[in-house]
């Protein structure tokens, strides 16, 4: 049970972290208008993103290779 | 805040290409590339033609594809209305320049040296000049512009980096017109503030009716032509610049 | 030890003469494209046979960019069928999942490496997408999620689904053991571990069916978002992508499972009905994309527009005519083929690797027709007509390219087996 909630919330976190990067750290979306929509507002944002989707994937890894702590071994 | 543009007036172009050389003057930019590039148009048939000409710059548009598409941030919108390109971050990829309606981009193909009309890396030239600093480099120019302090402008290119017409920010955050205004011996372009009223483009632009370049591609130039009309179908381009080796 | 090294399947292990001749190949064309790659960093991209687009009259996208959604297309064929097995419940098929997979992973490989040569200043490109990359771009949609997600997504699908072959492996004693019992990562198939399996690649299936079509639109998106360029600006780009996507991928599965099929004698593990099966795929595929194309030629000539009027007529009788009715007649045929078969009822795999061979010949052109003619021929101001042909560096470099996948592929067939060992019904 724990392990599949384990997954779970890495999935979920994973989207938000996705979301987070894509819409309020990256730079912002809309007409350019100005110096700052070259820029992402926090440094380094875009990564951010890439790790929320690696973190949704490898989810599906822990969930199948934790090893068993009652006694499956 | 100044918000720049330009107001091109084709009745005074007489298509003597003063503003090419005083661009390639200014920015020493390479074999081929035109930041701004003067068309000459033929119509009719012969013996009824016409000709006619116009100055192409890059229009920095209010609504600009190419800042958009740009997945660096390397070129961008500033807030006085000028589209700029950083030449520290671009990484080469020419997106903006297939997103451009326009075509005025230009790619710095090869290594700057060997880009200029002459190749200064050639040992029979650098033995002649002994090793000073050639002619088109000009250190000057290229310091950082900007409240933001990007490098954006200058005389020194970068290899594998995208650039176009800068409106000659360098001249421009220092008080002066761009090179193409200053040389157009007919007063034919006119650079300013298009947000005060009383600057010489907006007074322009209120006795003149105006017209843009491909409004229809939602673009909003802030290149505005005035003493014309939008080239349709039956134009001819008369001596064009060749396509480069 | 040499007798029981033989009982690892489908030559895992095993080096032949052939497949060093094969190998030693590859790596020739490789170092070639190396090399080429070498001259183009010193001496600038001035040796490629791409210009400024306007008053230099050339194109400033080209072969790489052209092979990059190619490759991007083909790696969407892989985890398609590998997800639509799984959702579907098609046991059959299995046995060309890993396949499938494998050709999904080694194509986001070189798509990735079909960008670099492209850029200006590659390393700055890779750093900087990180430090900078724009959501607004279409480009962010290509390299974090088609390039770093996907890429992830299938390799994790890949490495998942081969547990149960690694520990079948692994008790087979030879040199690869370690590995494969590394690999297996204590896989045992108790009933507890074969129902998380199931439930595992249930949901990444379903995870990863949104994120492919995402992934192919945005890469639609790139050319489909640019009002500038007459041919590009199109809502049908993104569904067209998919689906030429589907057609090459599928295409070249069939290609790659006949190969193998052949080397390794596995006309009872890759049987007809597999064949059967990705032949009437491929054929409603070609034919959904051929509607596709008819569409787009009469919008083109309808509309009317001088631009796009332009386009069209060198599409269809202008520069570009050849390469176009080449593309047409890859599809054509293919369908000729692919449907006398249903029709018939009759089935020859011959002709159905002629038709994967010939709808990928297709795709390339395509992709060709889709990235150029828009660049020499659909300038919106007068610039006049332009033009672009390849030269040797590109080729060599798109050659060292499908050289190194290839060699991927080698590699991997010697350490695992590459066609699946259990069965479906687990
Ligand atoms: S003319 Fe082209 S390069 Fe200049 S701002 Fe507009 S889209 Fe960008
Ligand atoms: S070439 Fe440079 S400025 Fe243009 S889109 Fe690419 S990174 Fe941005």
């Amino acid at each position: 049970m724990t392990r599949g909630k384990l997954a779970v919330s890495m999935v979920l976190g994973g989207f938000f972290l996705q979301a987070l990067s894509y819409f309020f750290l990256a730079a912002p979306l809309g007409i350019p208008t100005g110096v700052e929509y070259s820029n992402p507002r926090l440094p380094f944002a875009p990564a951010i993103f890439i790790a929320g989707v690696m973190l949704v994937f490898i989810a599906a890894i822990v969930y199948e290779l934790l090893p068993d702590r009652d006694g499956g071994e | 805040m100044p918000r720049y543009g330009m107001v091109i007036d084709l009745d005074r172009c007489t298509g003597c290409r003063a503003c090419m050389a005083a661009c390639k003057v200014e920015n020493n930019t390479p074999e081929g590339s035109f930041w701004m590039y003067v068309f000459r148009f033929e119509e009719g048939e012969y013996p009824n033609t016409r000709i006619w000409f116009m100055p192409r710059p890059c229009m920095h548009c209010d609504n600009a594809p190419c800042a958009k598409v740009c997945p660096v941030g390397a070129r961008y919108k500033r807030e006085d209305g000028i589209v700029a390109t950083d030449w520290d971050r671009c990484i080469g990829c020419r997106y903006c320049e297939v997103a451009c309606p326009y075509s005025v981009n230009y790619f710095n193909w090869r290594d700057p040296e060997e880009n200029q009309y002459v190749n200064w890396k050639d040992p029979e030239l650098e033995a002649l000049s002994g090793g000073v600093i050639p002619p088109y480099k000009n250190p000057d120019l290229d310091r950082p512009c900007g409240p933001e302090k990007r490098h954006i402008a200058g005389a020194s290119h970068v290899e594998g980096v995208i650039e176009k017409c800068t409106f000659c920010v360098h001249r421009v955050e220092a008080g002066k017109t761009t090179a193409c205004a200053a040389n157009c011996p007919e007063h034919a372009i006119i650079f300013g503030d298009l947000d005060d009223p009383a600057s010489e483009p907006s007074q322009k632009l209120q006795r003149k009716s105006s017209f843009r370049l491909l409004e229809e591609a939602g673009t909003h130039p802030r290149v505005q032509y005035v003493g014309g009309t939008p080239h349709g179908h039956g134009w001819r381009q008369i001596q064009p610049a060749g396509k480069r080796s | 030890m040499q007798a029981k090294l033989e009982r690892l399947p489908f030559g895992v292990g095993q080096l032949t003469p052939k497949y060093l001749t094969f190998v030693m190949g590859m790596l020739v064309l490789l170092a070639i494209g190396l090399l080429s790659y070498g001259r183009q960093l010193s001496e600038g991209h001035i040796i490629t046979g791409l210009r400024d687009i306007g008053s230099m009259g050339g194109a400033t996208w080209g072969l790489y960019i052209v092979f990059l959604i190619y490759f991007v297309g083909v790696s969407f064929a892989g985890i398609t069928i590998a997800a639509m097995i799984r959702l579907l419940d098609v046991h059959y098929l299995k046995p060309i999942s890993r396949i499938a997979e494998l050709i999904t992973v080694t194509a986001l490989i070189l798509a990735g490496l079909c960008i670099l040569p492209d850029l200006g200043q590659p390393l700055r490109g890779i750093t900087n997408l990180f430090r900078y990359a724009r959501p607004q771009s279409p480009f962010f949609g290509t390299f974090t999620l088609v390039v770093s997600g996907y890429f992830f997504a299938s390799l994790v699908y890949l490495y998942l689904a081969s547990r149960p072959d690694a520990a079948t492996c692994a008790q087979v004693p030879s040199r690869l053991q370690g590995l494969h019992r590394l690999w297996a990562a204590g896989y045992r198939g108790t009933p507890a571990e074969q129902h998380r399996r199931k439930v595992a690649s249930f949901w990444l299936a379903i995870a990863i069916l949104p994120l492919l079509v995402t992934a192919h639109s945005t890469l639609g998106f790139v050319f489909g978002l640019q009002v500038g360029r007459p041919g590009w600006h199109s809502a049908l780009q993104a569904p067209g992508f998919v689906v030429m996507a589907g057609v090459s991928g599928v295409g070249l599965v069939i290609l790659v499972a006949a190969l193998f099929r052949r080397l390794y004698g596995a006309e009872t593990r890759l049987d007809d009905r597999i064949f059967r099966w990705l032949g009437n795929l491929l054929m409603v595929l070609v034919l959904a994309y051929l509607y596709f194309m008819v569409v787009e030629w009469l919008t083109g000539a309808y509309e009317g527009h001088q631009h796009e009027l332009k386009l069209t007529k060198a599409l269809l009788g202008g520069d570009f005519a050849s390469t176009y009715w080449l593309a047409v007649i890859c599809l054509v045929v293919p369908l000729a083929i692919l449907f006398g078969q249903w029709v018939r009822n009759q089935f020859s795999l011959t002709q159905l690797v002629v038709a994967g061979a010939l709808v990928n010949v297709a795709a390339i052109a395509k992709r060709y027709l889709l990235v150029v003619p828009s660049q020499t021929h659909g300038t919106l101001l007068p610039y006049g007509t332009g033009s672009y042909s390849p030269t040797s560096v590109e080729y060599a470099v798109v050659l060292g390219v499908i050289a190194l996948g290839c060699l991927i592929f080698a590699i991997f067939v010697k350490v695992f087996p590459v066609i699946d060992l259990t069965d479906g019904a687990e």
